[in-house]
């Protein structure tokens, strides 16, 4: 009996202790669910568990143990990802020991940015208040600045946030520069088209060499009579772009660029995405042909040039979006404004560019880009419970997230922001 | 003598003659059907502004124009007094901070308005219709600035807003010490915030010597009559601070921390000078009280921060703390691209520490037009005001509003219609030229054939 007793007791201590410690079934009630993909659900209710989407539906029922949120009047969107950033690796730009974003040199493709990410950084709290739970962390500078991280926007470690180590490399594409005032589509122009290719020869030179160093080692490692070469980091960072498995970022803005661009990804066979495209919409058929996506840069940005017009980065946005280009937001280089992702995407609906598919350019479309559509950019059963809910439409900058969930975790909010406020608003008022 | 005479009388009759025939021809116009969101009162939803001249005649619902009014129907859209940067630095031909020398009151960016730069159309394209535009913040004392009106296509001088009061820049703080930037040459004093403040007392000391000298040298004159005692030697720089003793201009002192704030608060009380706003001041919600009792504005970012030290101690919510404790708060731009969103800026004010809506658009209007001493003129939409509007699709802070008309004392300066129709024009004559250029080349190709 007392033997009985004990088990009982040992049985109800670890469901107590299980369950809190599942503090992870979570079930989201009552809300306008938007799951991008597929329909949305009115009043529908959304179940977590062990960090994943369990149930979406209409009245889940609770098992014992599952923390119940009432979120009737509210919406659920799956976490924003921001396709472009420096989260982490730059915390006051000015200050010199506080950024680890650019290396010297122009040459640096074996650069890996997930161990330089501070996880702790102030911009990450501040920037996932509206959303955004995952987000590309790039390298910047020179021709090949490094490889990027693909990470949620919460962990301990580094180990702990990363969902991808290295998610793809970078080609800084060169820009061609404006004629000078005055000059028309002559020699001057020519010349300066002439320094863009001859700079695309230098990438397309560097390329070669690693090509042959690879081969080189390849063709060692097949016959032991072979000297393989010297190790060279940089080229081996550079193999899993050169055979197509690592796809790369390719900054590029203007029009003729873009065609360079398009032109060498395919003579190099590369998997590429576009970066900017800033005058995509001047060769947006040949983008749409290459099938080639591309990343929106931050949108408060001017013109191009001025001839495109005051509104062009907006238009140029919806316009990519309308040829049936993969489109996806960023933030940009601020990691200190990284909250305005969505205001950025909502400038590219007021002109022209659909909600749906501006928060499609939030969630599922950056989750094919950097292939981790299997567990992210949606509201369905088995992927990432990365989700918020929010007060009303996202892109809306009066709306506020309530709550916001990384791999099934409730995230506290709280933020540098938000603790400044709670002590200043206490300040004594002199009459 | 008598041909002069005649010339004069020929001339103010024909004077006369001019102003009483544009007034009595006065162009008036009256939009109609436009939500309208006077700051001042009440927002009148399907209300008319009568615009006679370059004035606000009449606010209100169903007026009823002259036979010779120009109507333009709002069809719903939102009217708001035509928003005021009292922050910026477009307009300027070349730099914007005068490095040559420590103090430099005596440079005035009246003298570099640069009319054609096309960040005062981009401005307008955004509801701007009034600016500050100012000398950088490179110097303790640095120059003066100049308030505009974006009468884009206009003369350099015919921008400049008449009437408002003359300023000058101080600044505080890390750009002053140059401790983000390196100057060539040897490290420039002061290298502290305590060399700033200094700096600042020494120069005002300077200037009231020299003020005390000319009054001597005026005394001599006059007691001494028929002697010639020698002038002192006249100093442009100290001119200048001796004017700005004397309360002609209107100190705009760029700074972030709170506690030189404070400190420049009581060097302006000791030296009885009209300091009016704090630029930026991203610590000024710390400061709440002593901004309110000293009557001291502070013009600033809605979010902008985390770029240096001294901007790091502060938060979005800091526009709507200072303001919901008394202080007089502007959003600014100091940027030509965050210019063009103002409007953006200022809902985040109201995401972010609760500031009303009308008390966000206050922000950029009203408020930066007390700051800059234009109240009177503009910053409301009400009778006898210039009529500076701008013109939105959606609510000023709905997340989708796109500018659409923007009138700078009566005119349309931007009209988003009539630019997509000529960009349309200016399409198909392009595509009509290309066309034409191709056509030679496939007659000759026909011939090779």
């Amino acid at each position: 009996m007392r033997k009985i007793l004990i088990l009982i007791v040992v049985v109800l201590l670890t469901l107590i202790l299980f369950s809190q410690d599942k503090n992870h079934k979570i079930l989201i009630k009552k809300a306008t669910i938007v799951p991008v993909v597929g329909e949305t659900l009115e009043e529908g209710d959304l179940l977590v568990e062990n960090g994943k989407i369990a149930a979406v539906g209409k009245d889940i029922t609770a098992l014992a143990g599952t923390k119940i949120i009432d979120a009737s009047g509210k919406f659920i969107y799956p976490g924003f990802i921001d396709g472009y950033s420096h989260f982490g690796l730059a915390e006051i730009s000015a200050f010199a020991s506080t950024v680890d974003i650019r290396e010297l040199g122009k040459e640096n493709p074996e650069l890996k940015v997930a161990w330089a990410i501070n996880p702790h950084s102030v911009h990450f709290k501040t920037s996932r208040i509206n959303g955004t739970t995952t987000a590309l962390v790039a390298p910047a500078g020179g021709t090949f600045p490094g490889l990027s991280a693909l990470i949620k926007m919460d962990g301990w470690t580094f180990p702990e946030m990363s969902v991808k180590e290295v998610a793809t490399s970078f080609i800084n594409f060169p820009i061609t520069p404006r004629p000078p005032r005055g000059a028309r589509l002559g020699p001057e122009r020519e010349t300066k088209l002439d320094v863009t290719a001859k700079l695309v020869e230098k990438i397309k030179d560097y390329l070669k060499e690693a090509r042959h160093y690879l081969e080189l080692k390849k063709l060692a490692a097949e016959d032991s009579s072979l000297t393989p070469p010297e190790l060279n980091q940089k080229y081996e960072a550079l193999g899993p772009v050169l055979d197509g498995t690592l796809p790369v970022i390719i900054s590029v803005e203007k029009a003729k660029d873009i065609e360079l661009a398009i032109k060498f990804v395919r003579e190099e066979k590369l998997k590429a995405i576009f970066r900017g495209c800033v005058q995509g919409s001047k060769v947006a058929a040949k983008i749409k042909k290459a099938g080639i996506p591309v990343i929106i840069e931050d949108l408060y940005r001017g013109p191009s040039e001025p001839e495109d017009g005051y509104d062009a980065p907006y238009r140029n946005v919806a316009e990519l979006a309308k040829a049936g280009i993969m489109i996806c937001f960023s933030s940009g280089t601020d990691p200190s404004i990284g909250k305005d992702l969505p205001y950025h995407a909502a400038r590219a609906v007021a002109f022209g560019l659909d909600h749906t598919e501006a928060i499609k350019a939030l969630t599922i479309n950056p989750a094919q880009i950097f292939g981790v559509d299997d567990r992210l950019g949606s509201l369905e059963v088995g992927k990432d419970a990365d989700l918020f809910i929010t007060t009303g439409d996202p892109l809306d900058l009066r709306s506020e997230v309530t709550h916001l969930f990384i791999n099934g975790r409730e995230i506290d909010l709280a933020n540098w922001w938000q603790n400044l406020y709670e002590k200043w608003k206490t300040r004594p008022l002199k009459e | 003598m008598k041909k002069n005479i005649l010339l004069s009388v020929f001339i103010s009759v024909f004077i006369l003659a001019g102003t009483s025939f544009s007034s009595g021809a006065e162009n008036s116009l009256l939009l109609k059907n436009g939500n309208v969101i006077t700051i001042s009162g009440e927002t009148i939803m399907g209300g008319d502004i009568l615009i006679k001249g370059r004035k606000i005649a009449e606010v209100s619902k169903n007026i009823q124009g002259g036979p010779n009014t120009k109507i333009i129907d709002l069809e719903g859209k939102w009217v708001m007094p035509g928003i005021i940067d009292s922050h910026s630095h477009i307009a300027i031909e070349g730099g914007v901070n005068e490095m040559g020398s420590l103090m430099t009151p005596e440079v005035d960016i009246k003298d570099v308005i640069y009319p054609e730069d096309i960040n005062i159309f981009y401005a307008l394209t955004g509801g701007v219709t009034t600016i500050h535009t100012m000398h950088g913040s490179g110097n303790p004392i640095g120059g003066r600035g100049i308030v505009l009106k974006l009468r884009w296509g206009k003369s350099a001088e015919e921008m400049i807003f008449k009437g408002a009061p003359l300023t000058i820049k101080w600044a505080l703080g890390e750009n002053p010490k140059r401790t983000n930037f390196s100057l060539p040459g040897q490290a420039r004093y002061p290298k502290t915030r305590m060399g700033v403040e200094a700096s600042i007392r020494n120069e005002l000391e300077r200037a009231k010597d020299y003020l005390s000298k000319w009054e001597d040298y005026k005394k001599t004159l006059k007691a001494k009559k028929g002697q010639k005692p020698l002038p002192p030697r006249k100093d442009y720089r100290l001119e200048v601070i001796a004017d700005m003793l004397r309360g002609k201009y209107w100190i705009r002192c760029h700074g972030y921390q709170s506690e030189e704030m404070l400190s420049i608060l009581h060097l302006c009380e000791e030296y009885g000078l009209k300091l009016v706003c704090f630029e930026h001041g991203l610590e000024g919600y710390r400061i709440t009280n002593e901004l309110v009792k000293h009557k001291v504005a502070v013009s600033t970012f809605a979010d902008f921060w985390s770029y240096k030290w001294e901007a790091y101690h502060t938060m979005p919510h800091a526009v709507a703390l200072m303001a919901q404790r008394g202080v007089l708060v502007a959003i600014n731009s100091d940027d030509p691209e965050r210019m063009r969103h103002l409007f953006v800026d200022a809902a985040k004010a109201v995401r972010f520490g609760g500031l009303s809506e009308l008390e966000a658009l206050k922000t950029l209007t009203i408020n930066p037009a007390i700051i800059m001493g234009i109240e009177k003129q503009t910053g409301t939409i009400e009778p006898g005001k210039d009529a500076d509007l701008a013109v939105f699709n959606r609510h000023p802070l709905d997340p989708y509003t796109v500018c659409q008309m923007t009138l700078v004392d009566g005119e349309v300066y931007f009209d988003r219609a009539k630019y997509l129709e000529d960009r349309k024009k200016a399409e198909e004559e392009k595509k009509k030229k290309e066309e034409e250029a191709k056509k030679p080349q496939e007659k000759k190709q026909k011939r090779e054939v």
